[in-house]
């Protein structure tokens, strides 16, 4: 097993440089740089810039600046940022955090979701509950996710417009948009965490629809076809209990493709979480990334790209160790 | 369930006897038939089929121009206009008209509303020529006739108006021409990718097969969001040398064409896998070896052989990664990636309109009508690439 590991990390640095070669090839195909709208300023000096594009290496060839962003990731800096003239690694490093947050809760709230759902349509097969499973099912796999958040956004408005002629309160509502309230620097720590735990709720189940509308349907797929199988009548046959031939016998190597997928999980989140933040504006990678391209921040854009090649990777790997780990049929020789 | 399906075939031989069993059926047929059974990707199919007829006769069946809006009176912002059927003044059913607007603002909001004016009522006419919207159907035929229409100033709004006030029920049918396309064309760039790479990497294996994979697995490791949107701002880059072979700025053909390849160019790789796994399988059969082993060429081997096998298993795949490039185009274009507002319509450019700066989307609900197409289309092509494959596969013949 640990030769494998190993050599399934030793796997992933060719990927790794190939990887970042294209990401920094294809950034080196835009043409001019930050600094080329500086040069249509009136202030600023054409010497100036000059002197700015040598202080970034921004005139050397661009095979240099590769092997000299390179040698830098490897010791884990990203490099500057032009504007503001910080590290991207501080640039970064809060978008990312407040992207995990949101995307471990949504695979949080796959599991919680999607495993009974799962189970409860494939033992209840062709029920009305397994139906209307299905028709969710194929809701969540076709409705666009930035979609859906707005749809979210409207439904929550008008609820609270509601309530509030009802009621004369619309606080019951959880938030849509952004991560804080407006006085939350003013809150002690637990205050904050649970401030940013009720915003990330409706970010985080928009997320999440799509993949617990897929898995759901692998689950009930594979359960069908275990709870059919030879083994399961054994079970029954032996006279074990409903419960403990549909929890310990047919769940258990149902559950498989699941703990294959969650390296999978990590990066369609990280695509999918994308377009969410930007409707919700949740403070994560998408929205950083998206304003670094269009101030074409050549450093913050890469940076955003290594990061996420990066964790989609580990996830990919995460999930190759898992399932090597789970699935006895499969060998690591 | 598993017993009545598993043997039908021997079933229908014994009972229909020796004659009806010596007419075979090609593939075609026989998954037509299976096709036909299956209800939820015949309804798919159908709305399909709608869909894409609704987006030829876009013209025709829209009111009004792509581009076509009004700045006095001002129409922007307008909700869906209603059509009323009972006259007030008899309290009759009569033919159904609508009223002109007016705009005023509120008292106390300061906020744009519009009030019917009463005084004149305006008939809706069917077939009607309006010569400041022509169109063309399918780029040839000309025309100014439009299914229906009402006489200035009034104007009918199905679906309301955006902040321009051009007619959202019109850019709708537009929209399709380009978000219901993009994906049909994008998957024949990934198939011919993806077949090629694939193709010659299961076929060839060894450093080649090595090379592909590597590849697959690099564009793989960059989240797909992000390259799509690099690529695109890349291509849509004025300054840029492929931007400027087109001309400095880029017409809508020549966006469409960019965003076709982008998604395309970004969605190969798992194509390619597939592909590359089906060949590497289909070469281990006992045919493919009997034809090596009678002589056959690598080429025929390819081509009788190979190809052949694995066409049922692609089609179904690029059907069921339509969906995808859909969805990837608009995202692109609600990025503001996409298509450009002034001559074209995209449904997730309109969808931009409604997370615009300054809007509250409690006032101007309709301008979330785009998404559902979106919702439509994807779930349609879903439910026929599952049809399909329950037909493509024997052992779930019915």
């Amino acid at each position: 097993m640990l030769s494998y590991i190993i050599r399934r990390f030793f796997h992933l640095i060719p990927t790794f440089l190939g990887a970042t070669l294209l990401a920094f090839v294809i950034s080196q195909l835009v043409p001019g740089d930050f600094f080329t709208q500086k040069l249509l300023e009136p202030g600023v000096r054409p010497e100036t810039v000059a002197r700015l594009r040598a202080m970034y290496g921004l005139d050397q060839h661009w095979t240099v600046q590769y092997f000299r962003w390179m040698a830098n990731i490897l010791q884990g800096d990203l490099g500057l940022s032009f504007s503001g003239n910080q590290p991207v690694n501080r640039v970064i490093g809060e978008p990312i955090m407040n992207s995990m947050v949101l995307v471990v809760f949504s695979i949080i709230l796959l599991w919680l979701i999607s495993i009974p759902l799962g189970v409860y349509s494939a033992v209840r097969q062709y029920s009305l509950g397994d139906q209307l499973v299905s028709a969710f099912a194929y809701f969540g796999l076709a409705i666009p996710n930035f979609f859906f958040a707005q749809v979210i956004v409207l439904l929550v408005f008008v609820l609270r417009s509601w309530t509030r002629e009802a009621f004369g309160f619309n606080e019951v509502i959880l938030p849509v948009a952004g991560m804080t309230s407006s006085d939350h620097s003013s809150m002690n720590w637990w205050e904050q965490r649970w401030d940013i735990f009720r915003h990330m709720i409706i970010p985080g189940f928009v997320v999440a629809t799509a993949s617990i509308a897929g898995y759901t349907r692998v689950l009930r797929g594979q359960m069908l076809e275990y709870l059919s199988s030879d083994f399961i009548r054994t079970a029954r046959a032996k006279g074990l209990s409903e419960r403990k031939v549909t929890y310990k016998h047919a769940l258990r190597p149902a559950l498989i493709p699941f703990i294959a997928g969650i390296g999978g999980i990590l990066p369609t989140l990280i695509g999918g979480a994308g377009l969410v933040e930007v409707v919700m504006s949740w403070p994560g990678i998408t929205p950083t990334f998206l304003n670094a391209l269009n101030r074409q921040d050549i450093y913050v854009v890469l940076g955003l790209l290594v990061v996420s090649s990066i964790l989609l990777m580990i996830g990919n790997l995460i999930s190759d160790l898992l399932l090597a780990a789970v699935d006895p049929r499969i060998r690591y020789d | 369930m598993s017993d009545q399906t598993r043997f039908p075939q021997n079933i229908d031989a014994r009972d229909a006897g020796p004659i009806a069993a010596a007419q075979s059926k090609s593939q075609a047929q026989v998954v037509w038939e299976q096709f036909r059974k299956h209800k939820a990707a015949l309804i798919g199919g159908v709305i399909l089929l709608v869909m894409y007829l609704l987006t030829i006769f876009a013209g025709f069946i829209a009111p009004y121009g792509i581009n076509e809006y009004r700045t006095f009176p001002v129409t922007a912002f307008m909700p869906p206009t209603k059509i009323h059927w009972v006259d007030p003044d008899t309290g009759n059913l009569t033919r159904p008209f609508v009223y002109a607007m007016d705009s005023e603002r509120d008292p106390v909001t300061r906020q744009r509303v519009y009030v019917e004016d009463t005084s004149e009522k305006y008939p809706i006419k069917f077939f009607v020529r309006r010569p400041q919207a022509t169109y063309k159907i399918l780029g040839i035929f000309e025309s100014d006739l439009h299914l229906f229409g009402v006489d200035d100033p009034a104007r009918i709004f199905l679906w309301g108006t955006n902040n321009l006030g051009k007619d959202v029920f019109s850019r709708v049918l537009y929209g399709g021409q380009i978000s219901l396309t993009v994906g049909l064309l994008a998957v024949w760039v990934s198939l011919l990718l993806g077949l090629l790479l694939g193709g010659l990497a299961g076929f060839y294996g060894g450093w080649v097969d090595n090379f592909v994979m590597r590849l697959v697995e690099v564009f793989a490791a960059i989240p797909e969001l992000f390259l799509l949107v690099v690529l695109a701002s890349l291509l849509r880059d004025p300054r840029n040398p492929l931007a400027q072979a087109f001309g400095l700025e880029m017409s809508s053909g020549q966006t469409y064409l960019m965003i076709v390849l982008v998604l395309g160019f970004v969605g190969w790789g798992g194509l390619a896998r597939v592909i590359r796994g089906l060949v590497l399988s289909v070469r281990e059969m006992d045919y493919a070896s009997a034809a090596k082993a009678l002589g056959a060429s690598e080429t025929r081997i390819l081509w009788r052989h190979l190809l052949p096998a694995t066409a049922s298993y692609v089609i179904v795949q690029l059907t069921l990664s339509i969906p995808g490039f859909i969805l990837g185009e608009t995202g692109l274009s609600f990025l503001g990636l996409g298509p450009s507002e002034t001559d074209t319509s995209s449904w997730g450019l309109m969808l931009r309109d409604a997370t615009a700066r300054g809007i509250s989307i409690q006032f101007v609900p309709w301008l979330l009508i785009p998404g559902i197409p979106i919702f439509l289309a994807v779930l349609s092509w879903n439910l026929v690439g599952d049809g399909l494959r329950d037909a493509f596969d024997p052992k779930k013949r019915r």
